[in-house]
């Protein structure tokens, strides 16, 4: 799938284009050199406005390539989800970059799998486990969640020996807000028939604006949308008119398992919405402003995150609900990573959802980073788009 | 007009063609190491004005013939309807798949599921059982529909199940009754999958498997619906594709 005419400016016009991680990883190191302290992170709960408001940036730890996962086999089980067995062979092998910078780790217990495989990686980062509240609805889910976030705000600025205010954590609330209405704005543009951004270009915003501060952000989005501004004056968009728009929800996705983009882009469809914490769940809402509780704010913004940890996870229908009627899609593909139960499991709720409510096409691919199955996928993803 | 499609599948490649509706070629072949070859050859001196192309090696031809293409799933139901104008169910158990698939009234495709990328349960899976218990695939099937009671075999794994069965024969498990086993077993992974998306009615059967009558047998009883298959069921998604070349 390509856009309908050649040369087309990249949205992040740099040197990185197409390579997120390392755009990711030069500005990681460029604040490292300037002295701030890097915190590891491993999933969308991690509350971004405390880790900044201590003086921290944080980083995206590696997660998603099947090459350290021979190696985590060693000592992990091999039917456990490779999102878990790739975290822990990238450390053992030492092969993760951002790991590397890292002077501490942020851990959640959203899984089994990874609570364990967080018990084996303990000793090479101080770390901090924070215990999610699964029943995300129950009244003392939101204090028992902020008093977590407290900890977390005292383990940092212990390890750190740095303090953060709440006025810290509320300007970064709304700098966070700011953020996400821009990326929303950018969004918009995606929900275009056809679209004038590709998947490509929407994951590596995703991916840079999780690590990079607003105030950093501000003149690439200025870029940003003189680019995107141009490309609808000039009629440049990705795909066809015709080509079947897919949204994929899920686990997340990224590396190797983008594999599922491409088959579907290769098949004739366009990947629109990526409902994962790997695209777009992370801005797709603002955290309120002004409460005078800015940790309560925080903690209610992300135990709304509707991961399938959470149960019941009506809110993933609800916000998936949103998604669909923005993104207008012809088709949803869930991505199910190999022994994620809880996505597996909930994925049912989500075909009837879909089906009955939206009467869209529905197809589960459960998969690994390996590429062994891209044939298995393509016939599947092939049939999905010629039933539309 | 002479519409023509081939079907490269795991096991065997098949060519079928049609003219005014009626099938007047049918023909099928071993799949080799080159499939592009062995399709090539089938094709042969046939004769016709356009051809789609389905099955794993679908996308080979595709890049020699500049053929359309189109998925194993979409040729299994439009060629269905070939043979059975009403037909709702299908079941394909071909040489490393499982398909099931379910069309709406009009022949749409309603809803499908495939086993995962192993071939379990497959038609791969039933040739390598025969030959481990020292049955051609005819022996295997009559000794299945022959034995009184079945063994049961826990697994429909290739690799697992010829170890069960190096077991159960080691332990003087009736060779028929072993048989009868296996088969159950593909035929309950099949339900597992048919069960998702059939409606009520006659059963569409179709792939090499469908040639096995103790798999068919055994699909009738257990998921209480009739089964059908139609005279040659290997052809059914080549002429599927033929009739998408329309």
């Amino acid at each position: 799938m390509t856009f309908n005419v050649s040369d087309v400016k990249p949205l992040i016009n740099d040197e990185f284009t197409g390579e997120p991680t390392k755009r990711a990883l030069q500005y990681i190191s460029n604040q490292r050199a300037s002295g701030m302290p890097v915190v590891g992170l491993y999933c969308g709960y991690a509350p971004l406005e405390v880790i900044r408001a201590v003086g921290a940036v944080p980083a995206i730890l590696c997660a998603f390539a099947d090459k350290p996962i021979p190696a985590a086999e060693e000592v992990l089980p091999a039917n456990l989800c490779p999102l878990i067995k790739s975290s822990y062979g990238y450390i053992i092998t030492d092969t993760c970059p951002f790991f590397g910078l890292s002077d501490a780790v942020v851990a959640e217990t959203t899984c089994d799998g990874k609570k364990k495989m967080f018990e084996l990686i303990s000793s090479h980062r101080p770390m901090f486990v924070m215990d999610l509240p699964q029943l995300p609805d129950e009244a003392e889910a939101r204090s028992n969640w902020a008093t977590m976030i407290s900890k977390l705000k005292g383990f940092l600025e212990n390890t750190f020996g740095t303090s953060g205010t709440s006025e810290g954590i509320e300007a970064e609330i709304q700098a966070t807000n700011i953020k996400n209405r821009l990326i929303r704005r950018v969004y918009e543009y995606a929900e275009k028939k056809p679209p004038l951004l590709s998947w490509q270009e929407l994951y590596e915003l995703s991916y840079l604006a999780q690590v990079a501060t607003t105030e950093h952000l501000l003149p690439i989005f200025k870029e940003i949308f003189e680019t995107i501004e141009e490309r609808d004056d000039k009629g440049i968009y990705y795909g066809s008119p015709s080509s079947p728009r897919v949204l994929v929800t899920g686990c997340p996705v990224g590396g190797d398992s983008t594999k599922v983009y491409r088959i579907i882009e290769e098949a004739g469809g366009i990947v629109v919405a990526m409902d994962a914490c790997s695209g777009m769940k992370p801005f797709l809402s603002d955290i309120e402003e002004k409460t005078g509780d800015p940790i309560g704010a925080v903690a209610q913004h992300y135990l709304e995150i509707p991961c399938s940890c959470m149960t019941p996870n009506t809110r993933r229908l609800t916000e998936l609900d949103k998604v669909i009627d923005r993104f207008q899609p012809d088709a949803i593909v869930e991505v199910v990573l190999h022994a994620c139960h809880s996505y597996n499991i909930e994925a049912y709720k989500i075909m009837t959802h879909v089906k009955e409510k939206h009467n869209l096409p529905y197809l589960k691919i459960v998969t690994d980073y390996s590429e062994g199955d891209v044939e298995q996928i393509r016939t599947r993803v092939e049939a999905l788009l010629e039933s539309i | 007009m002479r519409i023509a499609g081939i079907d490269i599948g795991s096991r065997t490649v098949k060519l079928a063609v049609l003219e005014d509706g009626q099938l007047i070629l049918s023909r099928n072949t071993m799949t080799s190491y080159n499939p592009l070859a062995t399709a090539q050859e089938l094709m042969g001196d046939a004769v016709f004005d356009v051809i789609t192309a389905t099955g794993y090696g679908r996308h080979l031809i595709k890049g020699h013939l500049d053929c359309p293409v189109i998925s194993e799933i979409t040729a299994f139901a439009r060629g269905a309807r070939f043979f059975s104008s009403d037909c709702r169910s299908i079941l394909d158990i071909g040489g490393q798949d499982t398909k099931a698939i379910s069309l709406d009234q009009e022949g749409n495709l309603r809803k499908f599921e495939m086993n995962d990328k192993c071939a379990a349960g497959t038609g791969r899976f039933l040739e390598v059982m025969a030959t481990a218990l020292g049955f051609t695939i005819e022996e295997f099937s009559k000794a299945g529909l022959s034995a009184g009671k079945a063994v049961k075999i826990n697994s429909t794994c290739t690799v697992f199940a010829e170890s069960e069965v190096v077991s159960l024969t080691a332990q003087g498990a009736a060779r028929d009754e072993v048989a009868l086993g296996i088969h159950k077993a593909i035929v309950s992974r099949s339900i597992g999958l048919l069960k998702k998306v059939a409606v009520p009615g006659e059963i569409f059967f179709a792939g090499g498997v469908a040639y096995n009558d103790c798999v068919r047998v055994l699909l009738e009883k257990e998921m209480g619906q009739p089964v059908f298959v139609p005279s040659d069921p290997q052809i059914v998604g080549a002429v599927g594709a033929a009739l998408s070349s329309l």
